[in-house]
């Protein structure tokens, strides 16, 4: 895999991709950080850059969520926000404990979520950064905490409920 | 009664909206900025308390558009720097010779058609020669061709093509501005000038790492003080060298360019850029009487069309040094002939030096002509060149049928 870089003075810098597939593409950053994504044909040798097929601008926000969902980065959690993986109906999905929660001080045998909810926890991650996987009945729930869950859409549904009101 | 303000404002009011009319249209915007500066001024008339006339602010714009060419050349120099120049490889540096040698050619050609004495003939050349880099790199944008690979080819050649009329106004002003007149003083005056650019230069890539280190602010408004200091007082000084303070932007561009704080400065100074700027290209409209215009209509049109065809003669020859397609290399020419900035800060130092007034009109119209026409030419260059492979094609078939 091979980027060609080339300066743009005055306008920003290039990077231009011949990649496996045969295609181009060439990204320009431009001064004002916006990138242009061009798809581009090719020439009269395949090596060669031809005329331009399409063209995406993204501003830097966009350019950055895009490059974080091509590089397969936006499955890692943020434990500021939940995020969800589907799979054919099963969900993943990183749950964080508000601090007025009413789960806070309670453990999961007491709740009973297996049972009450049908989802499982998969792992808890606390607020200090350590790492739980697969906790037992007797994990107490603090606040901050992000939960791992895994269950069908409704199953996280009650589960939420749950961890938020106590009961459901 | 105080109208300063009001009076700045209406100006910048009308900037913003032919700025908006020409976005609107998808024209570049320099050439309306002078139209605009033209319309108005003292034929103008005064309506109510908007005064058109532009009397007591007239002076206030002026030094306005006076920090607006430092903005713009200091905004250059950081963009363009010496060692990218180096880089961009042997086949730019070629053309650019091309470049710069066939349009400073057709201007010398002019300036000996037109029977112009030798100082109003090397301001035409300069003026005839300087590519508007602020034009040809929005049209590029603007067109989506900056994936293209002769868009390299092309900034490459701007960036030579301004750094030859950089040490071309430097001798320019030691002998237009400095009043020396005996050819000795005149020559040790421009080398001087050279030399102190020069070594500016040399001595500011030695010291950029104390630069750097200097630069490490953490406020920004300290860091932007930082610079608008070094920025004003090398221009300032460099004027009393009789190096045009522009000229000084540009070199202190040119140092700061190579330190790593280079993308802060560029992000600091393009909004100054893009306000000050805009309102120098108006200034410079507000200074032409539009009557006075007409004499040199002639000596424009010589010049468009000499323009025009040594740039599609430095296309040819920068593209095929490059292994470009005709195509590509119809392109890198075409989109090369817009003029702006550079030919009109050349025509102001033909002013402050007391040159024709002739030149000065010339200028305008040069550059009006060529800011509209280069944008035309750059877009319609795949067409053009449809046209031009056809009808070659058909004289090739008359020749064998």
């Amino acid at each position: 895999m091979h980027f060609k870089e080339t300066d743009l003075p005055g306008i920003g810098r290039k990077y231009w991709l011949h990649t496996r597939s045969g295609e181009h593409l060439v990204i320009v950053i431009h001064n004002d950080e916006r990138r242009d994504l061009f798809h581009m044909e090719s020439g009269d040798s395949p090596e060669e850059l031809g005329d331009m097929v399409s063209l995406v601008t993204l501003d830097d926000d966009e350019a950055r969520a895009v490059a974080a969902i091509v590089g397969g980065m936006t499955y890692k959690p943020t434990f500021q926000d939940e995020r969800e993986v589907m799979l054919e109906g099963l969900l993943i999905e990183w749950l964080r404990i508000e601090p007025h929660s009413e789960s806070i001080g309670r453990t999961i045998g007491e709740l009973n979520i297996r049972q009450a909810t049908g989802a499982v926890i998969l792992a808890v991650v606390e607020k200090n950064r350590t790492k739980q996987f697969n906790p037992g009945p007797d994990y107490i729930f603090t606040a901050g905490a992000t939960v791992v869950v895994a269950g069908e859409r409704d199953q996280i549904k009650l589960l939420k409920q749950l961890l938020s009101n106590g009961r459901l | 009664m105080d109208m300063l303000i009001f009076e700045v404002g209406i100006a910048v009011a009308l900037i913003t909206l032919t700025g908006l009319i020409s976005a609107k249209l998808r024209f570049s915007v320099i050439p309306f900025y002078i139209l605009i500066g033209m319309a108005v001024g003292p034929h103008a008339p005064q309506i109510g308390i908007v005064d058109l006339r532009f009397i007591e602010s007239s002076e206030f714009i002026e030094f306005m558009g006076r920090l607006g060419i430092l903005f713009l050349l200091f905004y250059l120099g950081l963009e363009f720097s010496v060692s990218r120049l180096m880089k961009s490889g042997k086949a730019i540096l070629t053309g650019g010779m091309f470049y710069v040698g066939l349009n400073f050619a057709s201007g010398l050609l002019l300036g000996w058609f037109m029977e112009l004495p030798l100082k109003e003939t090397l301001v035409v050349c300069g003026i005839m020669t300087s590519s508007s880099t602020a034009i040809v790199a929005k049209v590029l944008v603007d067109l989506k061709r900056t994936a293209n690979p002769e868009t390299e080819i092309i900034m490459g050649m701007i960036m030579f093509d301004d750094l030859f009329i950089a040490i071309h106004i430097s001798i320019l002003t030691g002998l237009v501005l400095s009043g020396a007149t005996s050819f000795l003083s005149v020559l040790l005056v421009s080398l001087s000038a050279l030399l102190f650019i020069v070594l500016f230069l040399i001595i500011g890539r030695k010291c950029i790492k104390y630069i750097d280190k200097a630069l490490n602010i953490k406020s920004s408004e300290l860091f932007l003080l930082t610079v608008m200091t070094l920025l004003f007082l090398v221009a300032g000084f460099s004027e009393t060298l009789h190096v045009a303070e522009a000229i000084g932007a540009l070199m202190m561009g040119l140092v700061l360019g190579e330190s790593r704080h280079a993308s802060r400065i560029e992000h600091q100074i393009m909004p100054f850029k893009d306000f000050f700027g805009a309102i120098f290209f108006f200034s410079f409209g507000l200074t032409i009487e539009p009557s006075t215009l007409g004499g040199a209509v002639g000596m424009t049109v010589i010049a468009v069309i000499l323009t025009i065809a040594s740039n599609y003669g430095a296309g040819m020859i920068a593209g095929r040094l490059s292994g470009m397609s005709p195509r590509a290399s119809l392109n890198v020419g075409f989109t090369l002939v817009s003029r702006g900035e550079f030919s009109i800060i050349m025509a102001n130092i033909g002013k402050a030096g007391g040159l024709m007034a002739s030149i000065q009109s010339f200028a305008v119209l040069y550059v009006l002509i060529l800011a509209v026409l280069g944008p035309i030419l750059t877009k319609e260059s795949p067409w053009i060149y449809s046209q031009y492979a056809r009808l070659r094609k058909r004289m090739r078939g008359k020749e064998t049928g």
